[in-house]
């Protein structure tokens, strides 16, 4: 066991993680010249569209070092992006020791920081590394004094590498097998096994990602799930090397996949560990925290016919995405939906992607809301994320929202702005403090639910990219909260009506109706729509009724044409929500949803 | 029931901006191969077994041809296809081919409703339009057709141009009334991709009139022309009497059985509908190989021709028989749409007494929804 190595490459968004594990995985000879493409673990469409890694993608390496010993790597890489640090604290459980990369012309950002924070949290063995040294705009002085203010970090030992150029490569391999330590684990142990990630396959089941922390895993063993008690017969065992590659056994200190012919999706619990059924370990190994949901919005298919598929769907995509959460909620516009938790906006855009995708599904979502604390008059105490659930103002003693405390590095020059930013976010407490010569960190406190919208677009336009966001969560704070409502014809529209701060209805209510006017196609009579908080009426737009569709000539050349489009019309009518007898078509749900840009 | 007979005539002197039927600028020597050609796919079409009381020659400009060629054209589909002694005969005509001998060779062929492409009584909209003829040559040929004793005169005016006020436009339907046309067919502008208006279109240098616009014209035009003595019997065709409605065009509103002889001309026999070739080469191939020269067909169930038959009626002032539609389709309109009915109904745009549910002017205006609003059952 002393020649495996587990690790995983953690570093704030596009400072290179991917192609790093490019450079190893071909330095390793893991895949054939004519198979290689950029990015390779990024193997989802989307991640490759984006040019984001959305997923922890791991892969089994074989690498002879310097002094002839041969070695298997488990490698790791995982994604920048905050909302995705769910997926990097799952593959740092798995690790003894992680890649810490630094963008040699960026230099520390905010990311960097959590993440180095969240493998400290795991006791792993943290090696830095400066990539991008080829950039004209590299400053490797400059980013190590970084590494030692910002992280703490020795910049002595920081390897340096240009991924890109395929510079300083085999440095970083060495100092895996040399400054990282092996696994430790005795194969004869009872089994031990942490489920780090699952993918659903059509044919085969579930395919559990693993760890294997103690004893060993073979086919034929019948295991058990320790937290959902499932008992199973193991039927495949093998390593992920780009693709799975069937092995006799995973021993311990083994990072590879499981196959047991699990076709109920809800006996797989990510972060569950599987053991031995006849001798079965002690302890579960500490579970995940369960992800947190910060931002949520309800998920409606397009047809009402297609619930029993999104239905299925959210649960095959849960296995790949521990991070989501889900409930049954309804709508009488939208009829029969989920109500979901994200661990931000592009988390929920990325579910919404991978759903119509992978699934084939279109869908209507709700406007995003945050979680509110809501306190009665007797004292009694509700959350709330959904405005169906806003109660009677009457009966609400104090309503408070969550705070975050924001962080945002920056070159000095861009301070003005920033501040400027979160005031209009109504940011309270902001300070900045000097991290280095000319870089600086704005501290502020601000409601979640004002960061969700665009805050981070308007943050990299405001700082021309150079500036980046982190934040924790706070405290829950006081709030004036309203309900608003949007009437068509008089009749309230679920759907979209919304949780907003007092200050914001008026602004928000107004939008909402514009977007409608544009989007709701003229009907025989007058369509009024309205803004409202309670009864009273905060905005307002009309949409005068059409008088004339009929085309001018229709003679025998065009009555089956005619016909054709009529019936297309028909169908799309069905399709249309009726709102009191209102027709909205969803492409006017799905424009009015649209995150906002306000 | 009697049919009727469409015979396409493809041939123009020019492509006017705003066409979009399958027309050519082919010469001499194309137009005679055609003319023959009319003959040979007439004899093919025999088979189908149809009885005519209408011949309507369409375009295209069918006055472009030579008089002989009406005449032969004519003189074939009447040798070879069964057409009645009391046939209604009809010719489109542009007014730069209107002269006292065409005319007293129109009427030799025995034309009973002559259809004037005047299209506007303003020379700068003809201007727009790129036609041919000015307002006084329009004037001309249309006072030569009434003294030509023809059983109905009929006059195309396009409205809806930019720039057109509705006054302007007034004065274009009082002048047709004051110069005594039976029949009139008023249609508003419409600008169809693939033609050089639909690329202006698309460039962003020239659009339809906005919708409240098109409907504020629309109103006008039924009521003016009502005033002025004329019924909107369809939402583009006004009438002085009954016997000068378009007994043609109607059969394809009330769905009686029609032969389109031509290229892209259409045809409804029983169930099934079928179409020519469009393009006037690939059409003249199929009938000099002493083939049909179909381009498709669809075979119509009964929702389809409900709905077909909905959507027409509604476009005409005698609306949908509520009866006929029960026995030849099965469908039970008031029963499957008692509560839309009563809506339209309330609305002012239908009106529902002695087995028709007819729409008025305001419900015509929104026929295309009125149509989409009404099921039909289980497939509409
Ligand atoms: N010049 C230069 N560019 C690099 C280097 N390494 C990566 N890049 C570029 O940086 C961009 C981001 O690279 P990725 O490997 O996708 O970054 P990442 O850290 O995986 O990003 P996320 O997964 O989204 O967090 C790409 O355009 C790479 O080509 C390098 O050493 N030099
Ligand atoms: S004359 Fe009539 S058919 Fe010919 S191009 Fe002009 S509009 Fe079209
Ligand atoms: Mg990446």
């Amino acid at each position: 066991m002393d020649n495996v190595r587990t690790f995983c490459i953690i570093a704030h968004i596009d400072h290179g993680k991917s192609t790093l594990a490019d450079r190893l995985i071909q330095h390793c000879g893991a895949v054939e010249a004519r198979d290689f493409r950029d990015q390779i673990l990024d193997s989802m469409d989307i991640e490759r569209e984006r040019g984001i890694t959305i997923k922890s993608n791991s892969v089994t390496l074989d690498y002879v070092a310097r002094d002839g010993r041969s070695y298997h790597l488990n490698l790791i890489d995982t994604p920048g992006h905050v909302d995705f640090s769910h997926e990097v604290r799952r593959s740092l459980m798995s690790c003894e020791g992680a890649l810490l990369l630094v963008d040699a012309s960026q230099g520390v950002e905010a990311q960097t920081v959590a993440n180095l924070y969240l493998a400290l949290e795991y006791d792993l063995e943290i090696v830095p590394v400066i990539n991008k040294i080829d950039l004209p705009a590299a400053d490797v002085e400059r980013v190590r004094t970084e590494i030692e203010e910002d992280l703490g970090l020795d910049s002595d030992g920081a390897v340096l590498c240009s991924a890109k150029e395929g510079i300083g490569i085999e440095d970083v391999l060495e100092s895996v097998v040399h400054r990282l330590p092996p696994p430790t684990g005795d194969p004869a142990a009872p089994l031990k096994a942490l489920i780090f990630d699952a993918e659903y396959d059509p044919y085969r089941g579930a395919v559990l990602l693993v760890r294997v922390m103690e004893g060993t895993l073979r086919p034929g063993q019948e295991v058990l799930l320790m937290h959902t008690d499932a008992h199973y017969q193991v039927e495949e065992v093998g390593l992920l090397q780009l693709r799975r590659v069937r092995t006799a056994e995973l021993a311990a200190g083994a990072v590879g996949y499981v196959i047991a012919g699990v076709k109920a999706v809800s006996d797989i619990d990510v972060g569950d560990t599987i053991t031995e059924a006849e001798r079965p370990a002690g302890e579960p190994v500490p579970g995940y925290r369960p992800a947190k949901p910060v931002v949520f919005s309800s998920i409606y298919p397009m047809s009402n016919e297609e619930y029993p598929e999104l239905a299925k769907a959210l649960e095959k995509l849960k296995l790949n995405d521990a991070a989501l959460t889900y409930d049954k909620d309804s709508s009488a516009a939208l009829g029969f939906g989920f109500r979901c938790g994200f661990l931000g906006l592009l988390h929920l855009e990325i579910v919404q992607e991978r759903l119509r995708r992978e699934y084939d599904l279109s869908l209507i979502l709700s406007a995003p809301s945050v979680r509110y604390r809501v306190t009665f008059a007797d004292g009694s105490v509700r959350w709330i994320d959904n405005p169906s659930e806003f109660p009677e103002p009457g009966s609400i003693e104090r309503t408070e929202e969550p705070f975050i405390k924001a962080s945002v590095m920056m070159p000095e020059r861009y301070l003005g702005q920033v501040m400027e930013l979160c005031r209009e976010r109504r940011g309270a407490q902001t300070n900045f403090h000097y991290l280095a010569v000319g870089r600086v960190e704005l501290i502020s406190e601000m409601p979640l639910a004002d960061v969700l919208f665009d805050f981070n677009d308007r943050l990299k336009s405001v700082t021309q990219g150079y500036g980046s966001f982190d934040y924790e969560m706070l405290d829950y704070r006081d709030t004036d909260l309203v309900k608003v409502d949007i009437l068509v014809n008089g009749e309230p529209v679920d759907a979209l009506a919304q949780l907003v701060h007092r200050d914001k209805a008026r602004p928000r209510a107004l939008h909402y109706c514009e977007r409608l006017a544009e989007t709701i196609p003229r009907q025989q009579f007058k369509i009024a729509i309205q803004g409202a908080i309670g009864g009273q009426v905060i905005a307002r737009t009309t949409i005068n009724a059409f008088r004339k569709d009929v085309t001018a000539k229709c003679y025998g050349g065009d009555i089956t044409r005619k016909r054709k489009l009529l019936e297309k019309q028909k169908k799309g009518k069905k399709r249309m929500k009726m709102v009191g007898s209102v027709e909205i078509p969803q492409s006017a749900f799905v424009a009015v949803l649209k995150t906002d840009k306000d | 029931m009697s049919a009727g007979l469409y015979i396409h005539v493809p041939f123009c002197a020019s492509v006017c901006p705003y066409c979009d039927f399958a027309v050519t600028l082919a010469g001499e020597e194309r137009r005679q191969a055609y003319v023959a050609g009319i003959g040979r796919e007439a004899a093919l079409a025999a088979a189908d077994g149809l009885k005519f009381d209408t011949v309507y020659l369409g375009g295209g400009t069918p006055s472009a041809l030579a008089a002989d060629q009406l005449g032969e054209i004519l003189g074939a589909v009447r040798g070879r296809l069964q057409v009645g002694e009391d046939t209604w005969t009809f010719l489109e005509i542009n007014p730069e081919d209107v002269s006292a001998a065409s005319v007293s060779a129109w009427r030799e062929l025995e034309v009973r409703t002559v259809s004037l492409g005047v299209q506007s009584f303003d020379d700068a909209a003809l201007g727009f339009l790129g036609r041919r003829h000015t307002a006084d040559d329009a004037r001309r040929a249309l006072d030569r057709l009434r003294e030509g004793g023809f059983a109905t005169v009929s006059l195309d005016l396009i409205y809806g141009l930019p720039g057109q006020s509705a006054d302007g436009w007034c004065r274009q339907l009082e002048e047709a009334a004051a110069r005594s046309a039976d029949h009139l067919s008023c249609y508003q502008l419409t600008i169809h991709s693939g033609t050089v208006f639909g690329r202006r279109q698309a460039r962003g240098s020239l659009g339809e009139a906005v919708e409240p616009v098109q409907a504020e014209l629309f109103l006008l035009t039924h009521r003016v022309l009502a005033e002025l003595g004329y019924e909107g019997y369809e939402v583009s065709n006004f009438a002085t009497a009954p016997r000068h409605r378009s007994r043609h065009n109607l059969k394809y509103w009330s769905h009686e059985p029609y032969l389109g002889l031509g290229p892209s001309a259409h045809s409804f026999v029983g169930r099934r509908r079928f179409w020519n070739q469009r393009r006037l080469r690939a059409w003249q191939r199929a009938v000099d190989a002493g083939c049909r020269p179909l381009e498709g067909s669809e075979e119509l169930g009964d929702a389809e021709l409900a709905l077909e038959a909905i959507m027409l009626g509604l476009r005409t002032a005698d609306g949908v028989d509520l009866g006929s539609l029960r026995s030849r389709y099965g469908v039970d309109l008031v029963e499957l749409n008692r509560r839309a009915i009563e809506r339209f109904c309330d609305g002012g745009h239908l009106v529902l007494d002695s087995g028709r549910l007819r729409p008025t002017v305001s419900g015509m205006a929104i026929a295309d929804t009125l149509a989409r609003e009404l099921e039909v059952g289980a497939s509409g």
